[in-house]
């Protein structure tokens, strides 16, 4: 039994966690549940060994664990965790990552092709794909970073696994699998922690549910006697009334004309076609989603967009140029693509062309004048740094960085967004006041491109639904609005 | 004011600290370390020569300091402005002889020009190699280096040879061409003050311009850069231009000012000193001044000290590079903004809060 007494930890004077009791049992799939900030990734951060308690212990099968065991032994201790952001050597083949976790293998050919055999083997156990051969993980999709993490995790061959939101970046047929693969895990006698917002879930595949708010653990039950409702009241309180959507207006297509229009976009590399003859309209006032399994060219349409990558063929309109802003882009990977960690978050307010032409005057920045837009911002969006303006934007939590992000993106007063994992890394409200802003920019004539492998936010959101599948863009029709049609359209099924 | 301070205190604590372990090497080998820094010191600033001479010392590195911090923020690792400065100083000190009968300032102005366009031709080669062909600049701006190092020999032994001495040694520059000498034999000039004009636009072109900045968002994230727009092309090949440009300078004023013709050893290693100047001022433009007259003390004062207590002036070395050393060691501590542009493969994650 994996258990904690009594365990503190403060950050400055924040108090995240405030005398945590957990328990999770042999054989058991426990799911952590909580609002941003509620505590969860501390816990784990402690439970791995990452991150030292102020006060209390922890126990593995009766056995106190001294701090920072896990992460210094991690035969020994045999807690392993897979973080939210893939902590991999990026610039390193995926053998060689695994070969540095738990497979303790050398660096030669040979070695590296057995510990490739070995993860194959857990990895179909597990039930999900591995990238080709020798593939460097910078240039590995979202997903599989996922999961390579999972494999090295197991690679240890943990008593103890942990996973924080893991299932944010797979596909809904992935998803499957790996929630059969976690109750694999657990008929093994495993303890599997999962970290996850997603009520339905950890409803579906958990035993027992530990819900925690503010640092502390208000409810641990089991899962077959909770309901999302409850769950939901307890993590937030009731979500509140101007946060409910009413369900977005159909199929019905604006006349206006298009703010976007792809045509025939096509874009390849080394022969193969990244995107296949896209073509697409989003008019004002629309906001149009792309669902799709991660890799299938979400990530090149966006740098198309971003005015990165050059069309082989075919047309984009506007033509694609950050510089000129009337496309604000939210990038999936936040801190790769659209963060300069070590500057401040004023200065990463100005990296928008538009925003920065506000606070130019004869040639010369006004940094005054943008740290107070910068901290009227803040303040609008809700998003906490310590140092405001002035704060790096490597002093943000994940949360607080995708709602700077969205922030940013609205600040340039665009004509078109297009996001990418709109929400990643946000719980529940926090994720309800983005949509809000979102719909709110789009009832007052912007056009949104929404593209996500978050199935129930798309339907949610959007009005007009694509399925992008290896590359080519599917239009769906009223009648494909349904989660199961539409992986069958994402696993290719339409293409 | 006190944001002045409190950016000069590590690096300043850093210099003593390392004075002091060498202070307490000294004593370990039986000399008297307080005798040796007062020889150390006087050799410095001890008397009005001694001080002009720190002052024209650290003139080149502050031209050259200025040039590795302009490189460095955008992570153009420019390890070339020897050969920057030296391409600078070729082409002053080829222009300089021609321009006897020009009144004083044009020629000034042309010496200055020429430097500062040899300089950037160079650097801004090296630029264009990265911007166009990835070539990196690491490689290119040290076989660049090589490559000006050999032009300037061929040059003092051949077509800019003097006639008459058969020492390799260029032409003197006109007189109109020479920077003066307010007290000679003190080598006193304006040099000095226009590299701390210079170090001034630097700051300001970095932290207040649209370039300045676009350069230092670059240099700390690329792909960021691209998403929003920049011209990172333009800033690579113009940013390098530049970096050689400040190099050049250097090498011009120094012809001007202080040899007025060109020798094969026009520059005793200022460029690569100049990283050392850089990094001791965190890549502050301001802060080169101060660092590069700390390292052309020390360099100055070291002479004496060899004359006077017979310790070889390499020991001033063990001081700069103690006190870089324990620089990074306390940013290391601090976590340090600049510091982790030198270990880019692992993204920053320095996640405060929860975040689940």
């Amino acid at each position: 039994m994996l258990e904690t007494r009594s365990i503190v930890r403060r950050f400055g004077r924040t108090l995240a966690l405030d005398r945590v009791d957990f328990r999770a049992r042999p054989g058991e799939i426990h799911a952590l549940i909580g609002e941003n900030g509620a505590g969860k990734s501390t816990l784990v951060n402690i439970l791995a060994g990452r991150l030292r308690a102020d006060a209390g212990e922890v126990l593995l099968d009766g056995a106190r664990l001294p701090a920072g065991s896990a992460a210094r032994h991690p035969r020994r201790a045999r807690i392993a965790a897979v973080y939210q952001s893939p902590m991999l050597f990026e610039r390193m083949t995926w053998e060689e990552n695994l070969a540095l976790g738990g497979y303790r293998a050398g660096a030669s050919p040979r070695e590296l092709d057995a510990v490739a055999v070995r993860a194959r083997t857990a990895a179909a156990q597990a039930g999900f794909a591995l990238p080709p051969p020798r593939a460097i993980v910078a240039d590995c999709s979202v997903a599989a970073r996922v999961r390579l993490e999972i494999v090295r995790a197991l690679s240890f061959d943990p008593r103890v696994l942990m996973l924080d939101e893991p299932t944010s970046l797979l596909a809904p047929a992935e998803l499957e699998i790996f929630l059969a693969a976690l109750r694999r895990l657990r008929a093994a006698g495993r303890i599997v922690v999962i970290v996850t917002h997603k009520l339905a879930e950890a409803l579906a595949v958990a035993d027992r549910i530990t819900v925690m708010r503010r640092g502390r653990v208000v409810a641990e039950l089991p899962a077959a006697h909770a309901s999302a409702a409850e769950l939901a009241r307890m993590m937030i309180g009731a979500l509140p009334e101007e946060l409910r959507m009413p369900p977005p207006a159909g199929a019905e297509t604006p006349a206006a004309a298009p703010a976007l229009t792809l045509e025939r976009a096509t874009l390849a590399r080394d022969g193969r076609r990244l995107l296949d003859e896209i073509s697409l309209a989003v008019r004002p006032g629309e906001i149009v989603g792309v669902a799709g399994v991660d890799g299938n060219g979400q990530a090149e349409l966006v740098e198309l967009l971003a005015g990165i990558v050059r069309l082989d063929a075919g047309r984009v309109t506007p033509v694609p140029d950050a510089a000129h802003g009337a496309v604000a882009v939210i990038p999936q990977n936040r801190d790769r693509d659209g963060l300069v960690l070590e500057m401040t978050l004023w200065e990463n307010l100005l990296l928008a062309a538009p925003v920065r032409a506000r606070f130019i005057r004869r040639g010369l920045i006004r940094g005054r004048a943008a740290q107070s837009f910068c901290a009227s911002l803040l303040d609008r969006f809700g998003i906490r740094a310590a140092a405001g303006p002035a704060a790096s934007a490597a002093a943000l939590s994940g949360g607080n960085r995708q709602r700077f992000a969205v922030a940013r993106a609205l600040a340039a007063a665009p004509r078109v967004i297009v996001a990418h994992d709109l929400c990643r890394g946000l719980d529940l409200a926090a994720a309800a006041r983005v949509h809000r802003r979102i719909r709110d920019f789009a009832a007052a004539g912007g056009a949104v491109l929404l593209i996500s492998t978050d199935l129930d936010e798309l339907l949610e959101c959007c009005g007009r639904l694509f399925v992008i599948a290896r590359g080519r863009l599917i239009e769906t029709a009223a009648a494909d609005r349904d989660p199961a049609r539409l992986g069958l359209l994402m696993a290719g099924a339409g293409a | 004011m006190n944001a002045l301070i409190r950016a000069a205190r590590r690096p300043a604590a850093a210099s003593v600290i390392a004075l002091g372990a060498v202070a307490l090497a000294l004593a370990a080998l039986g000399a008297s370390p307080l005798a040796v820094a007062a020889d150390l010191a006087a050799g410095a600033c001890g008397n009005w020569i001694a001080f002009t001479d720190t002052l024209a010392r650290a003139t080149p590195l502050v031209f050259c300091g200025l040039a590795v911090a302009i490189a460095f923020h955008g992570a153009l690792w420019n390890i070339g402005a020897d050969g920057q400065l030296v391409v600078g100083a070729l082409a002053a000190g080829a222009l300089g002889p021609a321009l006897s009968g020009w009144p004083h300032a044009p020629a000034i102005v042309a010496m200055l020009a020429a430097g500062a366009i040899g300089g950037a031709l160079w650097g801004g080669l090296a630029g264009w190699l990265r911007a166009r062909r990835n070539v990196n600049e690491v490689i290119s701006t040290i076989m660049l280096n090589f490559i000006a190092a050999q032009l300037l020999s061929w040059a003092v032994h051949g077509p800019l040879m003097a006639p008459a001495g058969g020492f390799p040694a260029s032409r003197k520059i006109a007189a109109a061409a020479r920077l003066h000498l307010y007290f000679p034999p003190s080598r006193l000039n304006l040099a000095m003050a226009f590299a701390v004009v210079l170090a001034c636009a630097c700051q300001l072109g970095l932290f207040r311009t649209v370039a300045g900045f676009q350069l230092r968002a670059l240099g700390r994230n690329r792909r960021a850069s691209a998403f929003f727009g920049a011209p990172i092309a333009r800033l690579t090949v113009g940013a390098m231009a530049l970096s050689g440009a400040l190099a050049g300078l250097g090498g011009a004023v120094q012809i001007s000012a202080i040899t007025h013709r060109l020798y094969e050893t026009i520059s005793p290693g200022w460029g690569y000193e100049a990283i050392a100047v850089a990094l001791i001022a965190r890549l502050s433009p301001l802060g080169v001044v101060p660092a590069a007259l700390l390292f052309g003390a020390l360099d100055n004062g070291s002479q004496a000290m060899q004359r006077a207590d017979g310790i070889s002036p390499e020991l001033v070395y063990v001081v700069q590079a103690l006190a870089i050393l324990v620089l990074l060691a306390c940013d290391a501590a601090a976590g340090g903004g600049w510091r982790e542009m030198f270990y880019r493969g692992a993204p920053a994650s320095a996640e405060e809060g929860d975040d689940a």
